[in-house]
């Protein structure tokens, strides 16, 4: 169908058909405020604070937000009576509106402030008594509600049912006495229930992490990747004294939509630990660093498999990068364990990107319960189904979150048997006219699954009915560690020597260990009898993350590295020198530039697609 | 059953309620005996759908639920071909205060409109009828299940009614106290299970209505004269009446007059016809103050407007509306103020809560209501009432219940302005010592306090 | 909550509103037929009830909850026995349902809608049109219309609910206070 032509407020302008006023408007730059509609929800028409002028019409006001364009419509958004209309709807939500913006998270950067200052009364024409709600209360740890600012915009529940399919989060009573509840009052459960903060337009839901910290303005922000999992999040970082003090959501389309989960929501407090680790220490004394890097040089050089390294998730392209250069040299032979990784293999071509998932007609989910693995994925195939009408199949031994849709289908296998489903899949109804792309999406079950053995059963499937897969890597940067060389999966028992980069093994220090050089951000039991190196977090480092559908993002670090603190890669470098390698890198750039040189030492790797930072 | 306090009888003008007063008239037996389930037969046989929606379109039927859309205009919006299920939802949701004809042809004569409804239903092509009846309607709701039973046991409920290759069904779904339930799209959210909020159109009900398919929505009383309307033909009917509205409806009287009741009036005769000879007029030494000439939501018309006719045109002329057809009638010793406070109060009670203007407009005008009632008003009560009232109206809401509200104040406002000032100005409440306010030549100027 | 092995709902109820999705084109439409049952066994909804409610249906509590507290004639507190519905709406309110209304309360010892009579049998609720405006002041009361209430009439009915004889008009009654005059 041909685009639409339209004019508002006297300007022109073409859109795709199907397009709603509001967004149109939004094409050359007119603002019409909103406070239910959201790009990412279906329209709802509720707040009535979109309301224009549109010729030709009935001669009232409609709402921009439910409206699709058509040909030839003239809309005006600054006609009288749009205008009074806007005007008296804000007057409205401030009625019973607390009013108590001084002490409230949201001023500075609060819609129903900003919308009242450009479209509302210049004067308060309200008195008498306001309507008084308990407040605020806690939805859950993480977050609390002021029922009293509430606008009733619905964006939560509506969110909550649309895109997160839970109605854990809902609207009791009504009319004037409906308010927004956790059902029975019981805390939100939901791994996604953070994005309501995010998504609330005036300072009902605010995030208790972060209550009262401080003031909008007084921080400064930057756009950034989460290093919580492999689907690599957008976030912005928020900044204020030196503290990390605020993480949000950032919209990338192509990965996350503009959702994060609780994870990289909520999980970075410990980057302003009073009890952070600044300074290197021998058995519990402090030491200078170079003392400290020839302590562990001397633990760890030449001890082959009797080398036990532990890996961080969000170990950096550049760090593996580095750290591969060592264990080709005087760490040779060293047994190397990374965090939360998957036995899933490096990619043998371009796989499926998460985009494509929308398209998908049917998707198929293996060995993998999307909520606990890769989060965001799980909304995206939720939106594929609800949103885009596509068929799901999901083989599982267990109950997974994808199941509170009634049309799943749910093939519930024995443990070690999925690659075995999936090669009957190819006859499933669903599959055999497909009508369109299908997306089949596999974990490694947790270990329960020989991964090769699946691997190729998916790649068989997806050869069979038009498909593409996906392979569900789980740690941070587990395919960016691939791509450099570092695999991860050696086992740790009985190395004499220990290199702990980041949080200790999860099985904890190997007792064989006799020499253990612990490189983490926080105190742990047993540092006083290790060498100590004090690490960075995810909010100072710099570098890049492999995301699990071979996108490079990069990260941008809110708060500088301050010495005695030193950047992962510098540290590298030293140990490199001290090891006898010659690692003679002045930056995260360099290592970048020599990352880009054809290594003949090195698998080669499906071309990652690099991208920057998303825009501030 | 109560005494009829209503139109029954054969009358010239009774199309409803001819039969009304004959004794089992809700069972079959006595139904099928006065000529019941003709209509149903002859559509079934004797006529092709689309034959039967022309019929009701030529009768010149309008909805009697009170937007007073063309029935047999709504009727062709279904596209009957469409494949898939489609279905007919009958507004049995009663709620509109001063409405009580539904109730009245429900207890009176069920199988008239199980008849209606199956005819819809063929026209259309649903097989599936959903009657979405108010929860405290627990006589008539057994009253339409009984009547859907025998014509079940009969045949005209199944498979094949008449012999006629395509089923048809009826089922009951109760509802739970929620006014806004009488909106389509709630009682639609309602009937799927949900909060009944009404959505935004369109997409409308004929395109995607109950579980997302295609539905047609008719009021009871709309549905109960389609029988009729096939067995005269839509031209006869369309002889009684205006030429816009024509036909008959049921007017429910009630208030201070000395005869309420329900009452089959033919379209265009006078509220004074209505009101002072069919419900009796006032009570004695009383005079008709005011007059709500289609339910709570209508426009108030004052006393001295007696002799507006009772059809759509003339009642929008008067910045009014036919409505429900509750004629609610107040005499000289009522408070004006009062009442039109018991009718925020209804409607901010019933507001959904989805739309800015009524789930606060509504609340806030109760609240100045109670301030002037507490002789704490103002002129500043006075103008937030007319605000909240124009806040209310002309589209802002998402639905009707909140331009009602803003009606309520706004026509009260307007014809009782002095009565209103007394409230909030002066303090005093001078009902029942003075004439009507409205029958006045002219009000004194009143100044600020 | 309470015990886990004690359920708020006996089995037989939960059986058969875990029949109930079948009879809609959707299983949601069987949200509100099952808070019946549920509520017609208990007299109100508790959290408990209403997310036994949810699991029957294969729902989330949550849902049910914003369901059922949307519609007025689901109860989310101890109801009497016998609940009078008064309508007062405008019909009825120029009819006298005020004055219905309180004496009412007198007669059955409640003032409140949230409250109970001691002996439990009775509560009341000042409700919106019931839809029989014709016999105003009326009310609804044990699944049945009442017409052209007095208080006679409302003595009478509480009297038999009580079990008690039928008192008969000529007891002499205090005087009610009327309702509070704006205009003084």
């Amino acid at each position: 169908m041909a685009d639409i032509n339209l004019t508002i407020d006297g300007q022109k302008t073409t859109v795709p058909p199907g397009t709603l006023i509001v967004e149109a408007a939004k094409t050359i730059g007119i603002e019409i405020p909103v406070f239910c509609y959201h790009h990412k929800l279906d329209p709802v028409g509720a707040c009535r604070l979109c309301l224009v002028d549109i010729t030709p019409g009935p001669p009232r006001p409609q709402t921009a937000c439910t409206t699709p364009v058509a040909e030839g419509m003239v809309v005006r958004t600054q006609s009288a009576m749009a205008v009074q209309g806007r005007a008296d709807i804000l007057e409205f939500e401030l009625a019973n509106h607390p009013l108590d913006c001084p002490v409230c998270d949201k001023g500075g950067e609060c819609p129903l402030q900003d919308f009242t200052f450009r479209h509302g009364y210049p004067i308060s024409r309200i008195d008498g008594p306001r309507l008084h709600f308990k407040k605020p209360i806690p939805l859950s740890d993480k977050i609390a509600l002021d029922r009293e600012r509430c606008v009733l915009c619905y964006r939560c529940t509506r969110y909550y049912d649309e895109v997160a399919w839970e109605q854990e989060l809902t609207t009791d009573q009504r009319g004037v006495q409906s308010f927004i509840t956790s059902q029975f009052d019981q805390p939100l459960k939901s791994i996604f229930s953070g994005n309501i903060i995010d998504l609330c337009p005036v300072g009902a839901l605010t995030s208790r992490v972060w209550r009262f910290e401080s003031r909008p303005w007084d921080m400064t922000h930057t756009a950034s990747v989460c290093s919580k999992c492999s689907v690599g999040c957008s976030v912005t970082l928020w900044q204020r004294r030196g503290q990390l003090v605020r993480v949000t959501s950032h919209e990338n389309d192509d990965i996350d939509e503009g959702w994060i989960c609780d994870r990289g929501r909520f999980d970075y407090t410990d980057v302003n630990d009073p009890a952070r680790l600044r300074t290197p220490s021998i058995n519990g004394a402090r030491a200078a660093w170079a003392d400290a890097i020839s302590a562990v040089a001397a633990g760890i050089r030449g001890r082959g498999a009797r080398l036990g390294v532990s890996l961080p998730q969000d170990i950096t392209n550049e760090e593996a990068f580095l750290f591969r250069r060592l264990l080709d040299g005087p760490l040779k032979g060293a047994r190397v364990k990374m965090h939360g990784r998957t036995a899933i293999p490096a990619p043998a071509g371009d796989l499926m990107r998460i985009k494509e998932i929308d398209d998908a007609r049917v998707i198929v989910v293996v060995a993998s319960d999307l909520e606990d693995d890769v989060p965001i994925v799980d909304l995206r195939v939720k939106k594929a189904v609800t949103k885009r009408g596509a068929k799901l199949i999901v083989v599982h031994p267990e109950g997974v979150d994808l199941d509170r849709h009634p049309g799943t289908v749910h093939i519930r296998n024995a443990k070690g048997s999925a690659a075995a489903e999936v090669r009957k899949l190819a006859s499933h109804e669903w599959l055999k006219s497909p009508g369109g792309p299908v997306a089949i999406l596999f974990g490694d079950g947790r270990g329960s699954e020989d991964v090769d053995e699946l691997a190729s059963a998916c790649g068989d499937l997806a050869g069979q009915v038009g498909g593409r897969e996906m392979a569900l890597y789980r740690a941070t940067n587990e395919r960016g560690a691939l791509a450099a060389g570092v695999a991860g999966w050696d086992k740790l028992d009985g190395v004499e020597a220990l290199l702990s980069w980041g949080p200790p093994p999860t099985a904890g220090i190997p007792t064989s260990a006799k020499f253990v050089a612990a490189w983490d951000h926080l105190p742990r039991v047993g540092h006083d009898r290790a060498v100590v190196l004090p690490a960075t977090t995810f909010a100072e480092r710099q570098g890049s993350y492999t995301n699990l559908e071979g996108t490079v993002q990069f990260l941008r670090p809110p708060i500088p590295v301050l010495p005695p603190l030193k950047e992962g890669w510098e540290v590298l470098c030293e140990l490199g020198a001290a090891l006898g390698v010659a690692l003679d890198f002045d930056g995260v750039l360099a290592i970048q530039r020599a990352i880009s040189l054809p290594s003949p030492d090195l698998e080669p790797s499906p071309t990652p697609v690099l991208v920057g930072p998303a825009h501030p | 059953m109560a005494e009829l306090r209503g139109s029954h009888g054969d009358q010239a003008h009774h199309i409803l309620t001819s039969l009304f007063g004959t004794p089992d008239l809700h069972t079959l037996s006595v139904y099928e005996s006065k000529g019941g389930y003709t209509a149903l037969r002859k559509a079934l046989l004797d006529m092709a759908p689309a034959d039967i929606t022309n019929e009701v379109k030529t009768s010149g039927l309008r909805g009697r639920g009170g937007a007073g859309f063309a029935t047999g205009t709504k009727w062709s919006f279904i596209n009957r071909d469409a494949p898939g299920p489609k279905y007919v939802v009958v507004n049995a949701d009663e709620s509109e205060p001063g409405t009580a004809k539904d109730r009245y042809i429900l207890e009176n004569c069920p199988h008239m409109v199980v008849e209606g409804i199956l005819i819809a239903a063929y026209a259309v092509g649903a097989n599936q009828a959903w009657v979405y009846i108010r929860g405290e309607y627990d006589e008539p709701s057994r009253m339409l299940q009984a009547a859907i039973e025998e014509a079940r046991a009969k045949g005209y409920v199944g498979p094949k009614p008449f012999g006629k290759d395509f089923p048809l069904d009826i089922r009951l779904y109760r509802g739970h106290g929620a006014y806004i339930c009488g909106e389509e799209t709630a009682l639609l959210e309602s009937l799927e299970g949900k909060r009944a909020q009404p959505r935004s159109r369109p997409p409308f009900p004929a395109v995607k209505g109950a579980w997302g398919r295609p539905t047609l929505l008719n009021n009871v009383e709309t549905l109960a004269t389609v029988p009729a309307i096939i067995n005269r033909g839509g031209a006869e009917y369309a002889k009684l009446g205006t030429a816009k509205n024509p036909g008959t409806r049921l007017l429910t009287v009630s208030g201070n007059v000395r005869k309420p009741g329900v009452y089959e009036v033919e379209i265009g005769k006078t509220f004074r016809h209505v009101i002072m000879e069919l419900a009796g007029g006032p009570p004695e030494g009383r005079v008709v103050k005011v007059f709500w000439p289609g339910g709570s939501s209508a426009p108030v018309l004052p006393g001295s407007m007696l002799d507006m006719t009772t059809d759509a045109e003339a009642l929008a002329a008067a910045k009014s509306m036919g409505g429900s057809g509750g004629v609610i009638v107040m005499d000289d010793s009522h408070c004006i103020v009062k009442a039109a406070h018991r009718l925020l109060q209804f409607y901010a009670h019933e507001s959904c809560g989805k739309c800015t203007p009524c789930r606060i407009g509504q609340d806030w005008a109760v609240r100045t209501y109670e301030r002037i009632l507490a002789n704490e008003g103002s002129q500043v009560e006075l103008d937030i009432l007319q605000r909240v009232s124009d806040g209310l109206q002309n589209g802002r809401c998402l639905c009707g219940l909140g331009d009602s509200g803003g009606w309520v104040i706004d026509s009260t406002l307007r014809h009782f302005r002095e009565e209103y000032e007394d409230h909030a100005l002066r303090h005093e409440c001078r009902v029942g010592t003075v004439a009507p306010p409205a029958l006045r030549a002219t009000s004194p100027q009143v100044g600020r306090t | 909550m309470s015990s886990p092995n004690k359920s708020a709902l006996p089995t037989h109820i939960l059986d058969e509103i875990r029949e109930l999705p079948a009879r809609y084109p959707q299983p949601r439409s069987a949200v509100m037929p099952a808070l019946d049952l549920a509520q017609e066994e208990l007299g109100h909804l508790t959290p408990e009830a209403m997310s036994e409610v949810a699991e029957a249906l294969s729902l989330d509590p949550g849902y049910v909850e914003g369901v059922a507290t949307f519609y007025s004639l689901f109860h989310h507190q101890p109801i009497g026995k016998h609940r009078f519905y008064v309508c007062t709406n405008l019909s009825c309110m120029l009819r006298g349902a005020n004055e219905v209304v309180d004496h009412l309360k007198q007669a059955i010892g409640v003032e409140r809608s949230d409250q109970v009579s001691s002996d439990g049998l009775f509560s009341f609720e000042e409700v919106e049109c019931l839809g029989a405006c014709e016999y105003a002041p009326m009310m609804r009361l044990d699944h049945r219309y009442f017409y052209d209430l007095n208080d006679q009439k409302v003595d009478a009915l509480v009297a038999e609910r009580r079990g008690k004889p039928v008192v008969t008009a000529e007891k002499p009654k205090p005087k009610r206070v009327p309702r509070k005059k704006p205009g003084g």
